[in-house]
């Protein structure tokens, strides 16, 4: 299992669509192992063609059959598919079971289509750059549409769908009250409303809670995100839907205002996951921290001084 | 019970309580009792008429019969050398079934040459159990592996060729382990009879056909639960009208028990199960009692825990003599009654591969608990199961003579229900039934089973029942002997012998996927195209209304040689494929 | 190794084998000893097998199968991954694998077989181990 490939050699892998170093370079950069910050900077000036979607819902929404629906769909028309598959980690073991395949199996014999499963590894803002970077990592690759599909109910989880140029937040009948369920931040955000599993009764109502908190909550000079039924046992909607990202698609997205404050976002997340990571570092020495620990038990310190004097460490760290 | 009576008990135990009971825990330092003991206490409002009844009789608690009829020629057999796995004309052969239908049909002469008669008792390969032709990317390295492989109807008439004479199809029965293409199976079956001139009604078997249970263990499925459930419908309505002699099919707690389901979910899904099956029926038009009565079981149980699975067999008789008499209106007995093969067993997944000839002693415990819960004491498994597909014939002999010492030597067998009225078992047993009954009406909820299915709920409940399982035997809180304790150098293992009777040529194995090619690739050639296209069209147009029963369908589309896939190919579109739940 | 590197499995079930049990607690016991484990479900091709394999990065493939089919099945799995230069990707079987087909499953290129008995403990340290080995190589 000698993994010894250099930064240099994913990033000509990536250029060169070979998808076993491609895929090894995801794991470099959502590792943050030595190299991919080079590789990453490598690689952004050929990123930017691709149109990331980003999808999410409560859980048992049907975002996977959704997803693998929409792929298909694209695929058929040619397009290049990619889909980061998010599932959280156990936050006591931190391993986790990434399930989304399960539900994609009809997609495996599509060459066009790439699929990566994903865990939130319960790091601040991690996730996030992760699954942002891999859309960039798939982007340079040469996918044309990257799907991102998340779990809508961690904090991680709206960070990463507010990444994309067109947000898709599922919903379905039968949950109790699922509009009331979508974690805050991200009605504000959405491109689009689907109404899953529109098979089931009350689908109906479903449409028109969505259509009325819009209403209320949507300024006035944006437009209204339209509301889209789907049913992906019946096929129904999935060409209306594929429409309409497609349609976005070709307007363009995104506002250079818009983007620029997103260019702003990524920084601050970087900034900060900058910070963290060194903070851990310092946090992880044992020594220091046994000492320092130990003055504060004794009172011969106390945790506000010993916070300051880590942080000196960091500064010099930095250095 | 006088309150009298009640009263003085009550001081007799918190005396014994205090006095003998407290001393001894003091004494070994032990945190409480490792062991309980029973008392009238335990079901003071018991009512023997209502809760137990007599055997044969409604509840069917004590079982479903004074006696069973192998108990009236159990003597006779001894004195006959009667050996039940050689089948008689009477009943069906040995399960078996591999390769193509030319090669099972050759064994089963072969078999027939030995004097080993009874009906085809036949297993089917995945490909065909999943819907799929030999000729399928899916059936990569499946042809005739773990059961025979059947395209067509041609495949299945040539099963049927040494079936003639005194083994013709009226004569014997035959049982069909298959579930997601039941319908196109038992519509080959009523073909084969039409062809020979045979009235339907004669004909006599088991089709598993329990499709529910795939979706929750063994994952056998093709369609989503909905429309399989539709099918289901078919069949059983066509049975009935047609085949009345035929069981509609062999629902499972087993399978659901061996994928990991506690003994509560075993019994709660099935009973769930088995009503979507009745509604499904009555939906289609029947009375309950004109085809409850053709529903049969293949055995709730599958652990070592002797005292509970017989209370599961108890409280598994009268729940659903209940759930028929009460909920769907049943007034005839044999459709209260839950029919099976075998009662209480200990299950695949009780055997060890560690020391396996411990497995003898296992299944003879579960032998004793299917005796003493109205079955045959029967020892199952063979010792040798978990060495690899196929026994051996000395495990086999092996089982058959614990059986036989079961029943001729400790007379296991020669009393009903012997544990009814004990304070114990009748408490395990009511307390058993109260918690199915809390978690089928948990199903009920969700609006059944077939709802249950399609949320997950069942799936998800039972991997992680299994899982639970697997951490208490890591964390020695559970014991299994060879397993986790027991394991060190003062054991000895102990060498087994074991001839497995070759059944199957390991050659014809190799080339039995290009042949059964070859032949599919005739076929396709032979028959006439149009008719397979017009028949597959009608089908589809025919599927689509829900109320239609397509079971005449399937008889023309296999009658025409339309094959399995095909068939299923039609349905796929219509109805979609089942998608699992993470 | 780096704090946020998990080692990942690919758990999969080659063939129309549907017997799920054994494969789901392999999942759940790996997840709650810290791996990302990859569950692809019921009925996947060896070809798709390979793909997911590949897609997926994992350190290792787990292959469940209890239906006599073993042998082809794993030997389409490790030819695939040949094909592909990715032979580096540890191959685990476990289920119902005979005594006797035990060599020839270690001879085409499976590092371990862990039928019943086993536990996860095991399982989880021979991951480990194998694969700390092979990083220092």
């Amino acid at each position: 299992m000698a993994r010894t490939d250099s930064w240099e050699n994913l990033v000509k892998g990536v250029i060169n669509g070979d998808v076993r170093l491609m895929a090894r370079l995801i794991t470099v950069v959502e590792n943050r192992q030595p190299g991919w910050q080079e590789a990453m900077k490598r690689l952004y000036p050929e990123s930017g063609s691709a149109t990331v979607i980003g999808i999410t819902g409560s859980p048992g929404a049907g975002k996977s059959s959704l997803t693998a629906s929409i792929a298909l769909k694209l695929a058929e028309k040619n397009l290049k598919v990619g889909i980061i598959a998010v599932d959280p980690s156990s936050p006591f073991s931190g391993g986790a079971i990434l399930g989304d395949r399960l539900r994609m199996q009809k997609l495996f014999t599509c060459e066009q289509i790439f699929i990566r499963s994903m865990a939130t590894r319960g790091m601040l803002g991690g996730l996030c750059h992760a699954a942002r970077d891999s859309a960039r990592i798939l982007d340079v690759f040469g996918k044309e549409i990257i799907i991102i599909e998340t779990v809508g109910v961690g904090q991680d989880e709206v960070d990463i769908v507010k990444t994309a140029d067109q947000v898709m937040v599922v919903c379905v009948p039968g949950q109790g009250d699922s509009v009331q369920a979508i974690k805050a931040g991200i009605m504000e955000i959405a491109d689009l409303f689907v109404v899953n599993k529109a098979d089931k009764p009350g689908a109906d109502e479903v449409v028109a809670d969505i259509q009325s908190m819009l209403e209320l909550s949507v300024e006035a000079d944006q437009s209204i995100p339209s509301v889209i039924k789907t049913s992906v046992v019946n096929n129904q909607g999935i060409d209306e839907l594929v429409e309409q990202l497609l349609q976005a698609r070709q307007k363009g997205f995104l506002s250079r205002e818009k983007e620029s404050l997103r260019i702003r976002a990524e920084m601050k997340t970087l900034l900060e996951e900058e910070i963290f990571r060194t903070v851990s570092r310092v946090w992880q020495d044992n020594e220091i921290l046994e000492q320092l620990v130990m003055e504060i038990r004794e009172r011969k310190n106390d945790p506000y001084s010993a916070v300051q004097a880590m942080m000196q460490v960091y500064k010099s760290d930095k250095n | 019970m006088t309150n009298d009576k009640i009263r003085r008990i009550q001081q007799q135990q918190q005396s014994w309580q205090e006095n003998t009971l407290d001393k001894r825990v003091e004494k070994y330092q032990l945190p409480e009792s490792p062991t309980r003991f029973y008392t009238p206490l335990d079901i003071k409002d018991h009512d023997f008429s209502k809760k137990v009844g007599f055997p044969g009789e409604y509840p069917y608690t004590s079982g479903n019969n004074p006696f069973d009829f192998w108990k009236a020629f159990a003597d006779g057999a001894a004195k006959s050398d009667y050996r039940p796995d050689w089948g008689g004309a009477g009943g069906v052969g040995k399960y078996g079934g591999f390769g193509t239908a030319e090669d099972y049909r050759d064994y089963l002469i072969r078999m027939h040459g030995m004097g080993r008669r009874g009906g085809p008792n036949m297993a089917f390969d995945l490909a065909t159990q999943c819907g799929f032709d030999s000729d399928s990317l899916y059936a990569e390295g499946e042809v005739g592996r773990v059961g025979v492989a059947i395209d067509s109807f041609r495949d299945f008439a040539t099963i049927y060729e040494p079936y003639t004479g005194d083994l013709e199809i009226d004569k014997v029965p035959s049982n069909f382990t298959i579930n997601a293409p039941a319908a196109i199976i038992i519509a080959m079956y009523a073909t084969l009879a039409e062809k020979r001139g045979i009235a339907l009604h004669l004909l006599r078997g088991t089709p598993q056909n329990d499709i529910l249970k795939e979706f929750i263990a063994r994952g056998t499925y093709i369609f989503p639960p909905g429309p399989s459930l539709r099918l289901f419908r078919d069949t059983c309505v066509f049975c009935t009208r047609h085949l009345p002699n035929l069981n509609i099919n062999s629902m499972g707690g087993y399978h659901i028990r061996e994928a990991g389901a506690t003994q509560v979910q075993d019994l709660a899904f099935s009973m769930a199960n088995a009503a979507a099956y009745l509604q499904a029926g009555i939906d289609g038009g029947l009375e309950v009692d004109q085809f409850a009565p053709r529903f049969t079981f293949n055995a709730f149980g599958g652990s070592m825990e002797f005292y509970k699975e017989i209370a599961l067999q108890r409280a598994a008789r009268r729940i659903y003599a209940r759930m028929l008499k009460e909920e769907f209106g049943a007034q005839h007995p044999k459709s209260m009654m839950i029919r099976q093969p075998i009662t209480a067993h200990i299950g695949c997944s009780s055997t060890t591969l560690q020391r396996p000839l411990n497995n003898l002693a296992r299944s003879v415990i579960g032998g004793m608990a299917a005796g003493m819960s109205g079955g045959m004491p029967g020892a199952y498994p063979p010792y040798d199961e978990p060495l690899g597909l196929g026994h051996s014939q000395e495990a086999v002999q092996l089982q058959i003579d614990a059986t036989r010492v079961m029943i001729y030597e400790a007379k296991i067998a020669d009393v009903n229900d012997p544990w009814a009225g004990s304070y114990f078992m009748e408490s395990l047993t009511d307390e058993t039934e109260e918690q199915v009954l809390a978690e089928l009406n948990k199903i009920d909820s969700m609006g059944g089973a077939v709802a249950a299915i399609e949320n997950g709920y069942m799936q998800q409940t039972i991997a992680r029942s299994a899982y639970e399982r697997q951490k208490r035997v890591e964390r020695q809180q559970d014991f299994v002997v060879g397993v986790n304790c027991f394991t060190g150098d003062k054991e000895m293992s102990i060498d087994i012998n074991r001839q497995v009777e070759a059944t199957y040529d390991p050659e014809l194995m190799k080339t039995a996927e290009t042949r059964q090619k070859q032949k599919l690739e005739t076929l396709r050639r032979e028959r006439d195209g149009k008719t397979v296209v017009s028949l597959l069209s009608t089908l589809k147009s025919h599927a689509k209304d829900p109320d239609r029963n397509l079971m005449p369908d399937f008889c023309d589309c296999v009658k025409n040689n339309v094959t399995l896939q095909e068939i299923c190919d039609v349905l796929r579109d219509l109805f979609g494929e089942y998608q699992q739940v993470k | 190794m780096n704090q946020q590197e998990r080692i990942r499995v690919l758990i999969a079930k080659p063939g129309l084998d549907g017997h799920e049990r054994g494969a789901r607690v392999v999942a759940y016991g790996l997840r709650d000893l810290g791996f990302e484990v990859i569950y692809t479900g019921l009925r996947q091709t060896t070809a798709q097998i390979v793909q997911a394999a590949i897609q997926e990065d994992v350190d290792v493939i787990g292959l469940s199968i209890l239906s006599g089919a073993h042998l082809t099945l794993t030997e389409n799995v490790i030819k695939g991954l040949k094909e592909n230069q990715a032979e580096d990707i540890l191959v685990i079987a476990g289920g119902i694998i005979p005594e006797e087909d035990k060599p020839a499953m270690q001879q085409m290129g499976v590092h371990a077989v862990f039928t019943a008995g086993s536990s996860i403990e095991e399982i989880a340290d021979f991951i480990k181990s194998t694969k700390g080995e092979s990083a220092d190589d």
